[in-house]
């Protein structure tokens, strides 16, 4: 297929995705269907049918993302792990709540949820954004709080009354964990010069384009093909991990036998998952260092040092990484890509080119009581 | 005179009255006879049970001889396309739309199936499949059926998708190799035609198949053959897994796996 069709097509298909038809269905108070576009390329996406994306939920869910009142000691709210400018991550090596007690997890990027993997957290251990997020509000280290003095606090609260009522006609455990999932839903980065590029708006300098070619190529040394073989787990538009079942979850050879964790074992009790983990989304991915589900990593050389030379060998180590190899296998017990130093510097330019400055600030996913303020 | 002309209208009014009748109830004869001989709508499924061989197929655990050489394999994930599921009899023929199905054999059922729905099926006796993406769908983006463009199938959208993916291990005196098999292009899309004249199960519309793992490492040797002459088992040549471990772009090895899309894919 010819590029110049499909920058056309994308460009042409830009398809406005009017929520209207959840909202049609299923509209217990007067709601309104959000409107949001995306690019034709993300695909198809889900929303339950029991939670339509209306603007009151999300204005409802977008106050209680930034809201404090959300943990026991009134101080931690979702965006104290989950800042907009590090496109919702914390910064930190492993995240901490109101324990004080780092977390095992590095915070998780929240951007383009909708598509992906329909499994959440780096184990893959909860399958729908509303259950998702009950579980940092229950977690000791993170917000701990008693769901039920919750709902009492937020009754006698005026404004959450009135917000809840519109939206969901009533406060509950489940209404607010579909508030929630709803401000998230529309956390939707696409205009990042990836996007750009895609669309036909603008070209990529010749060392990003080189890494792009090098992201999306798996090698093969029979062709002559050079490649970082990244788009065997990290699909070529949304950069996640795949939708499909668990074709989303790896083992990207961060451990060996002896250290291996249990990933996505926790959830399928399945051996060959054990050490799986979820393939996070690489957008904003420079800004959003320490890497990995531990955060051992704290930059992006460090990450492609990884992939180019420092894979651990373990029972579940994805063969598509042992397999890749820029030069003839010779021998197998150093896996290594054998990328050249300036393969690496293209690559890293890729994955800069996955920022998206106007998700980063975007007025519409920002803390709303910050605007009060202002706007006052 | 105005009498006469009444008259003269009745008669005409009564014959068209008849005439009228007659052809209703000669229509609604027809309709109720071809309701009455049309099949009822039945859930066709083809139905495709994994195998190496002999040996049913198991993920991970199961390890199987090298079709070509010395060693066992095991295998971690086996996905496949099949598209434009074609059901027909001498008189029509069913294109199923949107027709691009994913099976993939790492659930928990020991096979994987298509259902088409609602087929209103007259000794359909010809059944056919390509294994694989169009050449068209396989050039463009678009999201129909299973395909999609952000999928584990996909390789980047200059390159289309990967029709066949098996991954897996091969031990070979302890040492052990990885397996990859990325089967794509357009020249590999194979179609294939099916008698399926009483292979359809009565009671349920399921017709099944066996997919052989064994004969997608069949080596092509059909020059050497007289096409209409069946092969023999023994006479079959296998693949060597460990001289040919990976296959993704060398267009010779594609098509040299690609070949046993003739033959992989049998009816029980
Ligand atoms: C104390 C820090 C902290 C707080 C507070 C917190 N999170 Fe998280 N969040 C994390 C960490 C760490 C992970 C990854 C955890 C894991 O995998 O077990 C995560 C993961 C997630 C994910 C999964 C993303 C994915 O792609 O799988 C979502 C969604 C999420 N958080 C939403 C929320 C919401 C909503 C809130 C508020 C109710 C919240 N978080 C509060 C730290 C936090
Ligand atoms: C075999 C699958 C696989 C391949 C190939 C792969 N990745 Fe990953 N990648 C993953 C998984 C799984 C994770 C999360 C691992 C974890 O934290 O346990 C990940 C994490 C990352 C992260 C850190 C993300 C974050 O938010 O912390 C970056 C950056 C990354 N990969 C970039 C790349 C690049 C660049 C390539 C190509 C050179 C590549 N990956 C190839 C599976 C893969």
């Amino acid at each position: 297929m010819k590029v110049s069709t499909i920058v056309v097509t994308i460009a042409v298909i830009f398809i406005a995705l009017a929520a209207t038809i959840y909202s049609l269905q299923n509209r217990a108070p007067n709601t309104h269907p959000i409107e949001f576009t995306a690019p034709f390329v993300f695909g198809r996406f889900n929303v339950p049918v029991d939670n339509p994306l209306t603007q009151e939920s999300v204005l409802l869910g977008r106050r209680l993302f930034y809201d404090p009142i959300l943990s026991s000691n009134n101080q931690v709210s979702c965006a104290t792990c989950h800042k907009q400018a590090l496109a919702f991550t914390d910064g930190l090596k492993t995240s901490i709540g109101v324990s004080g007690i780092p977390l095992k997890f590095n915070a998780m990027s929240l951007a383009n949820l909708m598509w992906g993997p329909r499994h959440f957290f780096w184990d893959g251990r909860v399958s729908s954004l509303e259950a998702q997020a009950i579980e940092p509000i229950k977690h000791v280290n993170e917000m701990a709080r008693d769901l039920e003095q919750l709902i009492i606090d937020l009754n006698n609260d005026e404004l959450y009354k009135k917000l809840f009522k519109k939206a969901y006609g009533e406060i509950s455990e489940k209404s607010i964990a579909k508030a929630l999932a709803n401000f998230q839903r529309t956390l939707i980065s696409a205009n990042s010069r990836y996007d750009q590029y895609l669309r036909g708006e603008i070209s990529l300098s010749p060392l990003e384009n080189q890494g792009r070619k090098l992201f999306m190529a798996h090698p093969d040394t029979k062709v002559v093909l050079r490649g970082g073989n990244c788009i065997d787990c990290h699909s070529q538009f949304l950069t996640s991990g795949f939708g499909s079942k668990f074709d989303g979850f790896s083992n990207n050879g961060l451990d060996n036998d002896q250290t291996l964790q249990e990933g996505l074992f926790i959830l399928t009790q399945n051996e060959a998952h054990r050490g799986l983990f979820k393939a996070p989304t690489l957008r904003n991915i420079a800004v959003t260092a320490p890497y990995m589900h531990d955060g051992r990593f704290t930059t992006l050389e460090e990450v492609l040092a990884h992939y180019n030379g420092g894979i651990k060998r373990s029972k579940t180590l994805s063969p598509l990484i042992i397999e890749a190899d820029n030069i003839a296998k010779t021998q197998l017990d150093h896996i290594s890509l054998n990328l050249n130093d300036n393969e690496i510097t293209a690559i890293i330019a890729f994955l800069h080119t996955l920022t998206d400055d106007e998700f980063l600030t975007n007025s519409a996913f920002s803390n709303p009581f910050m605007a009060d303020t202002s706007d006052d | 005179m105005t009498k006469s002309s009444n008259n003269t209208a009745n008669i005409m009014t009564v014959n068209k009255k008849t005439i009228t009748f007659a052809f209703l109830a000669l229509v609604t004869v027809l309709v109720v006879v071809v309701v009455l001989l049309r099949p009822a709508p039945q859930n066709i499924t083809l139905r495709f049970h994994p195998f190496v061989g002999d040996n049913p197929f198991l993920l991970n655990t199961q390890s199987y001889q090298n079709p070509g050489g010395d060693g066992e394999f095991t295998v971690r994930d086996f996905q496949l396309f099949i598209s434009n599921i074609v059901l027909s009899s001498p008189t029509n023929q069913i294109n199923e739309q949107e027709s691009y199905h994913l099976l993939r054999f790492d659930g928990n059922s020991a096979f994987d199936q298509i259902v088409i729905p609602q087929i209103k099926l007259r000794s359909h006796n010809q059944l056919s499949f390509g294994i694989g993406v169009d050449p068209k769908a396989n050039g463009s983006l678009m999201f129909s059926g299973d395909l999609d463009p952000n999928s584990r199938m996909a390789w980047n959208w200059q390159v289309g998708y990967k029709f066949l993916l098996l991954e897996g291990t091969l031990t070979v005196n302890k040492q052990q190799l990885p397996l990859v098999y990325h089967i794509g292009f357009d020249e590999s899309y194979t179609e294939l035609n099916f008698d399926i004249a009483n292979k359809i199960m009565p009671e349920n519309g399921v017709i099944n198949f066996k997919i052989d793992l064994q004969r997608l490492f069949q080596k092509d040797n059909s020059h050497d053959v007289i096409p209409t002459q069946p092969q023999l088992p023994q006479d079959i040549e296998y693949i060597d897994m460990y001289k040919m471990s990976h296959v993704k772009f060398s267009p010779e090895d594609v098509k040299s796996i690609a070949n046993g899309f003739n033959h992989f894919i049998t009816i029980m």
